[in-house]
């Protein structure tokens, strides 16, 4: 049986109109997407240190001056943002998924909001948002100039 | 398997990347053999573009392939990736394309495709452990 998509994939990149929740889960779509792809072009990448020192630094400036600027910083800062969100946003939905930090079933009544989606659930985001935005500084500060925090 | 089994798979292999992916991120900073934590050094200060150190500095990323623990961490880590990877685009791809035949068609060519990112990657890491640079 074939169930209708009506919207398809468009939809999954249009969180107006919904909670934070339908941001996140666009964010975490995209970003898994784009981490996906980071992965293949990463592993061929990574396959040329069998090519000699040569072919080997010739890639990596090249991947860091691919339109003659220094562009490697800004495209690996992206790659770190967008896994650091998959990370976290993952521990969340890994935690809310099975059923943990929400809250009792109950019966639903008007207007039908969703007890799920305040609560535990909302402090968690804001606690893992706080360690994203540090964990993804740290990172960017030392992508940008080899410091260490 | 069923759908339940693959998509604990997921969320283990998810942490286990977390894990593995950490110690992927010291190793280009921190915990890296070169002696300046730095990704890229180069030549000069109006840099004619050449690498002469840093932590992608071809004998420091050498040294790592070459190293038995790192070798077996990116081993994991590629393991672990390439399952939560390859089964995210299926679940992605199953919601855009719905229907039986769909879905096994999806499976199979993920499967594959999977595979080949799999075996290209322990390729590198098994060539680099057995010093064939």
């Amino acid at each position: 049986m074939t169930i209708e998509n009506k919207k398809g994939w468009i939809s999954w990149f249009n969180p107006f109109k919904y909670g934070s929740d339908r941001w996140m889960f666009a964010l975490h779509r995209l970003t898994g997407i784009v981490l996906g792809l980071y992965l293949i072009a990463h592993v061929w990448e990574t396959s040329n240190i069998l090519n000699g020192q040569v072919t080997w630094n010739k890639i990596m400036v090249d991947l860091d001056y691919p339109f003659g600027v220094h562009f490697g910083p800004y495209i690996l800062s992206l790659v770190l943002v967008a896994a650091v969100y998959h990370a976290f946003n993952g521990i969340r939905l890994t935690i809310v998924e099975n059923g943990l930090m929400l809250p009792r079933p109950y019966r639903p009544e008007y207007p039908y909001k969703a007890k799920s989606l305040s609560g535990l659930n909302n402090v968690l985001k804001i606690v893992l948002g706080i360690f994203m935005i540090a964990v993804s500084a740290i990172g960017i500060i030392y992508i940008f100039t080899g410091v260490i925090i | 398997m069923r759908e339940s089994q693959i998509m604990f798979l997921q969320y283990m292999t998810g942490l286990l990347i977390l894990v593995f992916g950490s110690f992927h991120f010291l190793l280009i900073s921190v915990l890296s053999p070169s002696p300046q934590k730095v990704l890229y050094i180069y030549s000069g200060i109006n840099a004619s573009h050449i690498l002469v150190g840093g932590t992608l500095y071809y004998t420091w990323v050498k040294a790592v392939y070459s190293s038995l623990i790192w070798g077996s961490v990116f081993e994991l880590l590629l393991t672990f990736l390439v399952y939560h990877v390859f089964n995210g685009f299926r679940v992605i791809l199953s919601e855009i394309i719905p229907g039986g035949r769909a879905e096994k068609a999806i499976t199979y060519i993920l499967f594959i495709a999977g595979l080949i990112v799999f075996i290209w990657g322990t390729r590198t890491v098994v060539i680099g452990l057995g010093g064939g640079f």
